[in-house]
């Protein structure tokens, strides 16, 4: 009775490992009803167990799955570090501007502090004409 | 005073991508849909990177069976990834999976230039013959005695390999062997028997 249930039941996803094992032939018999139970379930995994089992072998295989994880890797993190040097690019804007404002208030601070300075020696000239 | 500041902006942003990456070592138990989740909150492909790594095995096999060349494989996979990657960032998909299979799919179709077989683009896809039932109003007991009846009703084909998988849990290739039935026979009988088997539980569960 309690078989039954695996008819209702999808049952858990295999692990790769498990997956390249049933491959090779050397699953377990649990291993194997998992793959093979999915298989009925998932055009996905029915499609990708008959393309796999074209491969000349195992190794090539995985080498296929290593090249392409790698290239993978590569373009996701290219893609990053473009993003961070944009990231820094634009942040750097942000700190010319800011520079320019504080040089822009010191200039104007110096400005007005000579303007006012000078204001009352010319009214002591005054006085003293 | 700018170099300075250079300087320190790399080193904080160096750090917390530190950070991140050890963070992105525990991956193995978050799902698909929280690796996208990730994506979207971050901004960053390194997830993507981990979401799509997920799958390259089963694309490489679904390319394999299509193209029936590794070379040719290995590269639809790749041109899979890029596509993912870029429709990723544009468009939010619920079931990645799924999505993934039907793009490496049409990909390969669009290669053999067999464009009658494209399928549309749906993330929602069905990969799986979903459960039509609603046990809810059954007890356990109930409903697996509604199954084990309606086994019998199943043709003679279909009836024997159900048994024979999901009740004696018998390989495809042991029931190749004790029935004499061709490989695509019996997958055929087992999907097509399981699929018969659920509409007529459902049939008996809305009679009661």
């Amino acid at each position: 009775m309690s078989e039954l249930k695996n008819i209702l039941n999808h049952g858990p996803e295999p692990s790769e490992e498990a997956l390249k094992r049933y491959l090779e032939g050397n699953a377990s018999a649990e291993e194997r009803f998992m793959i093979e139970n999915q298989m009925s379930d998932e055009d996905f995994m029915n499609d990708a167990v008959e393309g796999l089992q074209h491969f000349k072998s195992p190794l090539v295989m995985q080498d296929y799955v290593n090249k392409i994880n790698k290239d993978l890797v590569k373009h996701t993190s290219k893609r990053k570090n473009n993003k961070l040097r944009s990231h820094i690019e634009d942040q750097n804007w942000t700190l010319i501007s800011i520079i320019i404002i504080l040089l822009l208030c010191i200039l104007g601070y110096f400005v007005i502090h000579l303007s006012l300075n000078s204001k009352p020696n010319n009214h002591t000239i005054e006085q003293k004409k | 005073m700018h170099s300075s500041y250079g300087f320190l902006q790399i080193l904080h942003l160096s750090i917390n991508a530190y950070f991140n990456s050890v963070q992105k070592e525990n991956y193995t138990n978050i799902s698909d849909q929280e690796l996208l989740e990730n994506f979207k909150r971050d901004q960053d492909n390194l997830w993507l990177g981990i979401l799509l790594q997920r799958y390259t095995l089963l694309l490489l096999g679904v390319c394999m069976k299509y193209l029936k060349d590794e070379e040719l494989a290995k590269d639809a996979v790749q041109q899979v990834f890029l596509k993912a990657i870029t429709e990723l960032q544009k468009y939010s998909v619920e079931y990645p999976k799924s999505w993934l299979y039907t793009i490496a799919r049409n990909h390969c179709f669009m290669q053999l230039r067999d464009k009658t077989q494209l399928i549309s683009i749906s993330d929602k896809l069905n990969l799986r013959d979903d459960s039509i039932l609603d046990f809810t109003a059954f007890d356990k007991e109930q409903s697996l005695t509604l199954l084990e009846n309606s086994i019998k009703e199943l043709n003679t084909a279909q009836k024997t390999c159900v048994t024979l998988f999901y009740l004696q849990k018998k390989s495809y290739s042991e029931i190749m062997d004790s029935t004499g039935f061709s490989l695509l026979q019996v997958k055929s009988y087992i999907q097509n028997g399981k699929r018969n088997l659920k509409l007529l539980v459902a049939q008996k569960m809305s009679q009661s």
